[in-house]
């Protein structure tokens, strides 16, 4: 246990110094610690979820507050509680179905009545009632039945199977759980690693021979979807916009024309310019926000605004570990980053405008670099993840697949005392 | 007088085989006696004695187990039982949801129901829904919440249960929990729109909803600090009793007339409304001026959320401002209408989707998109 309260501890120094470098790094480290602290937790014998749950989210709550402005790692921390959910409810149905067949119908039948207001309802029931309320709610189930949440929350691994079992059995049991979640886990972290090999398998649908695509700033995502889509023969060109102050497009220009790409490397400021030439933007994010809205780095609010002026297909590639339950709230402020003005001007260069003697001491001028620009939902024309392409409005619906109702609620009261 | 859609006639086509039509001529003729639309003239009804203790009195009404017992007990012994009678009955309960009080009538039908078997059930209740639904044509949540119930009957299946008796049992408690069940809806509705208001906003209300007063009220209570521009809402002056019930919160509002939302909107923060009917496309009925107010928001960048619970989305899919049966209501314009002048009495008009943001309901806090996706969910 304490070695994992070391890693923790050093996770968490090195979100809050900004050591590490992009959301894809940051979910899976966040995954990886996460696995270590499942595997560490000691569970008890009732209501091993809820150990688990509560361990998890204790770990969750130091990482998202060291950098609340990383979404991917509360995203990761939600995915991870998700799936400690939906094994506890797995490894339970599937217990009380065992129960059903072995035990006579009306020893099944007491059971039932006891865990449940069902009168007469059979195991399947009971389990259906606790698979649903992992599901957001949904129209067809709102009449099913009011859940009391106390007893919904951790459905019966303590209830349903304490009588007629051996101690034996439910170690066993207990490390079942553990193993499932883990084995979830690691599923996690190769479909985070594999994200982009995935992603760039549908480039050729989307990128057509003699193609004009613009881009703007680096991201992985985009070189290797671009990348991709030239290894399948695809000739065409592409725009890359230098992403002022780290030109980070000089970078990926370089990297394509190793590829054997023909890349023109073109300032921000002359994205309006060339937009009419232009027949597909494709970029990267920083998150997928609930409402279909993006965090992405700053400038491309602008590149979305020209593209839609032209009417120009407005791509967003990124892996599902960007999505985040989250709706925006003034993002522009609360979900940004300040910079060191170092990236737009050396030190020294004004230092005559910045006379802290003068007046009461305040400086005439000042740099503000924010990190990220919001672009709406409007703005994009489809989302390109692992799972194939979406619309900005279906975005709700990968997100009731990957969280469950309750922990969205939870991170959002936390992120929201913490800005 | 007005269009239907092929939705409308498809939806209507089974009812009017199953032989009430004569019955439903009978009320449509009553309807244009009077020329009031029922669902409107209960709301108004209501809204004359809307006080704080709403919540109380439905949450009285709504556990008020021995009442439901007495209401089967007049089914039961009248031989010839109503389920329209009983309808009004629920109906006249004060801030009791109309799609709660369709669903208390019909449980109290399956109670007092002699079938046998489940099909039996189904052919009564669906006999029963139908006649509701035709006794007032104009209330889009008593028809959804007809359908709701209905196939809520359908999708349970009996052999999850040891008998027909058992499911019947469940299928009552469950219609008569339901509404508790709107009550909380209201509560969570409320909760989600907390994050979305923030400190010092400006918030337009058009028409009186009580999912946005306890909204409000909620937002009140946590401390916000934000200022509330009602409506008028000619010509049932709406926005006056929304600003009176915000006063008595202390939350400050100031109320302007239909024709100045335009006017008033660039320093409006978010429109908020409520629904009478959420449709298919994601669009909402409402009371009118609800489409002008939606548009005007739009053309200014200003986001425009709606709250309704789930039970009042809709099977219906208008293609236009009068697709819809049009409910009507009298209009006083204070001045004597020149003779052979025209005057327009519809109640509510039709915000299609694309001029709302997000709908905050029961399920979470949907885009309009998302309502065609539950509702498919219900009925595949």
């Amino acid at each position: 246990m304490p070695d994992v309260q070391e890693l923790v501890s050093d996770l968490v120094l090195k979100l809050k110094r900004r050591r590490i470098e992009g959301s894809h790094a940051c979910a899976k480290l966040t995954a990886e610690l996460l696995r270590q602290v499942v595997s560490h937790q000691r569970v008890p014998y009732t209501n091993q979820a809820a150990a688990l749950v509560d361990a998890v989210k204790a770990v969750g709550e130091k990482l998202i507050s060291a950098n609340p402005v990383e979404l991917a790692v509360g995203n990761i921390v939600s995915r991870v509680l998700h799936i400690i959910r939906e094994e506890d409810i797995a490894l339970t149905s599937s217990a009380l179905e065992g129960l059903g067949f072995s035990a006579g119908s009306d020893d099944d039948d007491s059971h039932a009545e006891r865990d449940d207001h069902h009168v007469g309802s059979s195991p399947a029931v009971v389990a259906a009632a606790a698979r649903s309320t992992l599901r957001a709610p949904s129209l067809h189930t709102l009449l099913e039945g009011i859940p009391d949440s106390a007893s919904v929350r951790y459905p019966s691994s303590s209830g349903g199977d304490s009588e007629g079992k051996s101690r034996s059995d439910k170690s066993s049991r207990t490390r079942k759980l553990k193993h499932a979640a883990i084995e979830a886990i690691n599923e996690l972290i190769s479909d985070i690693d594999t994200c982009h090999e995935q992603i760039s398998e549908q480039a050729v649908e989307h990128i057509h021979q003699n193609e004009v695509i613009m881009t703007l700033g680096r991201s992985r995502t985009v070189k290797e979807f671009l990348c991709a889509a030239k290894e399948k023969n695809r000739s065409y060109r592409v725009f890359v916009a230098e992403g002022a102050p780290r030109y980070q497009g000089h970078v990926l220009a370089k990297e394509l024309v190793a590829k054997g790409l023909q890349a023109t490397v073109i300032t921000d400021s002359a994205v309006f310019a060339m937009i009419s030439r232009v027949n597909m933007v494709i970029v990267g994010a920083h998150a997928i926000m609930a409402n279909g809205g993006v965090m992405a780095p700053v400038g491309l609010n602008m590149v979305a605004l020209a593209a839609q002026k032209h009417a120009v297909p407005f791509v967003v590639v990124a892996g599902s570990h960007k999505l985040c339950p989250l709706y925006p709230h003034n993002p522009e402020v609360l979900l940004n980053e300040l910079k060191s003005p170092s990236e737009l001007l050396d030190f020294g260069e004004f230092s005559d405008c910045m006379d802290f003697g003068s007046r009461n001491g305040a400086p005439l001028l000042h740099v503000v670099n924010p990190a990220f620009d919001y672009v709406p939902p409007k703005l994009v024309s489809l989302f390109i993840t692992e799972t194939g392409g979406y619309n900005p409005s279906y975005m709700y619906r990968l997100i009731a697949d990957y969280y469950s109702a309750d922990d969205v609620v939870i991170q959002q009261r936390k992120s929201g005392s913490g800005n | 007088m007005w269009k239907r859609s092929a939705s409308f006639v498809l939806d209507n086509r089974p009812q009017q085989s199953a032989g009430g039509g004569g019955a439903r001529e009978q009320t449509l003729a009553a309807a244009a006696a009077t020329a009031v639309s029922g669902y409107y003239q209960t709301r108004a009804e209501h809204h004359v004695l809307v006080s704080e203790d709403w919540l109380e009195q439905a949450e009285e009404a709504a556990c008020g187990r021995g009442e439901s017992e007495a209401a089967a007990g007049r089914g039961k012994g009248g031989g010839a039982f109503d389920v329209i009678d009983e309808f009004n009955f629920w109906r006249k309960k004060p801030d009791l949801a109309e799609a709660v009080a369709a669903i208390m009538a019909l449980s109290v039908v399956i109670r007092s129901s002699e079938a046998t078997t489940m099909m039996e059930l189904e052919i009564e209740l669906k006999k029963a829904s139908d006649a509701l639904k035709s006794s007032d044509l104009t209330s889009i949540s008593l028809s959804a919440g007809c359908d709701l119930f209905t196939r809520y009957v359908t999708r349970t299946k009996a052999l999850e249960y040891e008998d027909f008796d058992a499911a019947k049992s469940h299928l009552i408690e469950r219609g008569e929990k339901f509404g508790e069940l709107s009550l909380r809806a209201r509560r969570i509705i409320a909760m989600l729109t907390q994050d979305f208001i923030f400190d010092g906003c400006t918030i337009l209300v058009h028409g009186f909803s009580r999912v946005v007063l306890e909204a409000l009220r909620m937002a009140a209570m946590n401390r916000k600090i934000f200022r509330v521009l009602c409506t008028e809402g000619r010509p049932d002056s709406t926005g006056v009793r929304v600003a009176k019930e915000l006063g008595e919160v202390g939350i400050p509002a100031k109320l302007l007339i239909d024709s100045a939302v335009a006017y008033a909107m660039d320093e409006v923060d978010m429109v908020f409304v409520g629904a009478d009917g959420v449709v298919e496309s994601g669009g909402i009925i409402n009371m009118m001026g609800t489409y002008q107010t939606a548009l005007v928001a739009h053309s200014m960048n200003k986001p425009v959320y709606v709250a309704a619970e789930c039970y009042k989305f809709a099977r219906l899919y208008p293609l236009d401002q009068k697709d819809l049966a049009p409910a009507l209501r009298p209009i006083d314009f204070g001045v004597a209408v020149p003779a052979g002048a025209e005057v327009e009495t519809t109640a509510r008009d039709y915000t299609p989707p694309q001029y709302l943001t997000l709908l905050f309901t029961d399920l979470g806090v949907l885009t309009p998109s998302a309502v065609s996706d539950e509702l498919i969910k219900l009925y595949l």
